[in-house]
């Protein structure tokens, strides 16, 4: 599915001394089976917009068009569209109400009006997807498990929908780096075995430039940059001043070249870096 | 959810917003005593022009001011029409078959409402100007004396200030939880009340877990910063009353005792 904003502005309490504009005239792509990342600051807007994707807020003005029809057109099945662009929101495992595990993961499923085995089927499918052993699991609390596996069982309860897109606001937030890790890695997983369309969202750009095929930069509610991770990361020094952290290893190879080492700056790992630098260093030896 | 806006505070520099807290408080109690006492539409109207005064004072945006009104439509309409149909006496302005309005009626009505109203605005213009904490603090001190009768003063004080403080944030939590709900496919709209009740569960546990759990990281901040209520704890800001805030109490003064005395 093509998912689009057009000349999308959101205003948070209109009328009021408290209203605020959060988002100004955003045009954002996403196609199908793309994973892209969208960076910003806290408070600049991201979490705003993919709220716009699936319904969940509704445009001050301008538009959102998944497969070129617009979301709020009379007849337009939000629920459903909500199946189908599945958004996941920071700290998840908030969400988290169920007596056991498999009655949590089985509350999207469900919705969309499964039963039976064909429902225990998804909840098996969303739990295995995110490394969550449905034997040992299914009958525990949710709120007895660590912080880990809360979250993974949160992600698992909007896996089991099977939707086509799933949006993640800041999914490893709070968490420690090997969690992180893991996590990262079942997210990509999911865009290339399962073939979903993955928007992530978060300000740590480790996790995003080696995942992302194009990035999205927000700032004050505008999208300020946008393409390729080396195209957005070739400009470190605005990243910087817009409050935002640049991936250590890009600022490395940005600063050789800056010393004259003529250098690709478009690496995002570590050790294909190190074979850069190396081959580079022997050319101008010689 | 967002729009309850009764009694939500809006920073400012007027006359109003930098009055002693304390004395707020008791310019509040003395006015409403004041509204109780007034016996005729007269005394409304002249009461009506001093809030109205004050309100000018306290710069105030009246369109939020008007919208936080919004929420007594309900009850005044209701004390409307319950003396309309049910207080008799006097001339008949109206019939239709057993149903009459009478005289009583609209005139008790009339002066019900206009009580209510009045009474609203007055504490309205209060809480508007006045910051959560700074209340707190004059309650705290208003309930100073009783403590002897066994007051919790500043607990009470304490209490209000942090429930006040949660409000907002338990509010955005359950628009988040909400939504977070809403993407998987919960619906909170549809159905009758039973099937709305029950399908507010998924809302409402999430809500709880995390009221308690704050409440138990708060309570752990605070012992950390080796909290103790009560006794020979200090303020950031002591209150101070100045000269303003004697002319406002016996302004205040000065209209309660005037209507007492003439009767309006």
């Amino acid at each position: 599915m093509l998912i689009e904003t057009k000349n999308l502005s959101h205003v948070y309490m209109p009328g009021t001394p408290f209203q605020v504009k959060a988002l100004h005239e955003v045009n954002f792509v996403v196609e199908k089976g793309a994973f892209v990342g969208i960076i910003g600051e806290t408070g600049s807007g991201k979490s705003t917009l993919v709220q716009h994707l699936n319904g969940l807020l509704k445009p001050t003005s301008g538009e959102v068009l998944v497969d070129r029809q617009n979301i709020w057109q009379e007849g337009m099945d939000l629920r459903r569209l909500r199946s189908r662009i599945a958004l996941l929101f920071q700290y998840p495992e908030h969400q988290l109400f169920e007596e056991t595990v498999y009655k949590d993961v089985a509350f999207g499923p469900r919705n969309l009006g499964l039963e039976g085995t064909a429902l225990e089927e998804r909840v098996r499918y969303g739990m295995e997807l995110m490394g969550l052993d449905f034997e040992t699991c299914k009958d525990r609390s949710p709120f007895n498990l660590s912080g880990g596996e809360k979250r993974r069982a949160a992600l698992a309860g909007i896996l089991a929908m099977q939707p086509e897109t799933i949006v993640l606001d800041e999914p490893t937030a709070g968490m420690d780096p090997s969690g992180r890790k893991q996590l990262l890695k079942q997210i990509r997983k999911l865009h290339r075995e399962e073939g979903m369309t993955v928007i992530l969202v978060t300000h740590d750009m480790e996790e995003i430039v080696r995942s992302a095929e194009k990035l999205y930069v927000f700032s004050g509610g505008r999208i300020v940059l946008q393409g390729l991770p080396s195209e957005v990361f070739s400009s470190s020094r605005y990243l910087r001043e817009l409050g935002l952290d640049v991936p250590p290893l890009a600022d490395l190879l940005q600063s050789l070249r800056e010393f004259g080492l003529e250098l690709r700056t478009d690496i995002f790992d570590e050790q294909d870096a190190a074979q850069e630098i190396i081959k580079t260093c022997k050319k101008r030896g010689r | 959810m967002r729009s309850i806006t009764l009694g939500h505070y809006l920073p400012g520099n007027s006359l109003l917003h930098r009055l002693d807290p304390r004395m707020k408080l008791i310019i509040l109690m003395l006015l409403i005593a004041a509204l109780f006492m007034v016996k005729t539409f007269l005394g409304f109207f002249l009461f009506g022009l001093f809030v109205l005064t004050v309100f000018i004072f306290s710069g105030l945006p009246w369109r939020y001011f008007l919208r936080g009104l919004r929420p007594i439509l309900f009850i005044v309409v209701l004390t409307l029409s319950l003396h309309f149909l049910f207080t008799k006496g006097g001339e008949v302005y109206w019939r239709w078959g057993f149903i009459t309005i009478e005289e009583a009626g609209v005139y008790l009505g009339a002066f019900m409402s206009l009580r209510l109203v009045l009474l609203v605005i007055t504490t309205l213009l209060i809480t508007l100007t006045t910051s959560p904490i700074a209340f707190a603090d004059g309650i705290e001190y208003l309930l100073h004396p009783f403590r002897r009768v066994g007051v919790p003063g500043h607990e009470i004080a304490m209490m209000m200030t942090i429930a006040l403080r949660f409000i907002p944030t338990l509010m955005e939590e359950s628009d988040k939880i909400r939504k977070a709900q809403m993407a998987r496919g919960a619906d909170f709209e549809t159905g009758n009340i039973f099937r709305r009740a029950r399908n507010m569960v998924p809302l409402l546990v999430p809500l709880f877990v995390s009221a308690f759990r704050r409440a138990d990281e708060l309570a752990v901040a605070m012992e950390a910063r080796c909290y103790r209520g009560g006794e020979n704890r200090t303020k950031m800001k002591e209150l101070q009353a100045r000269s303003l805030d004697y002319y406002s109490l016996a302004t205040a003064s000065g209209l309660v005792a005037a209507i007492v005395m003439s009767g309006v």
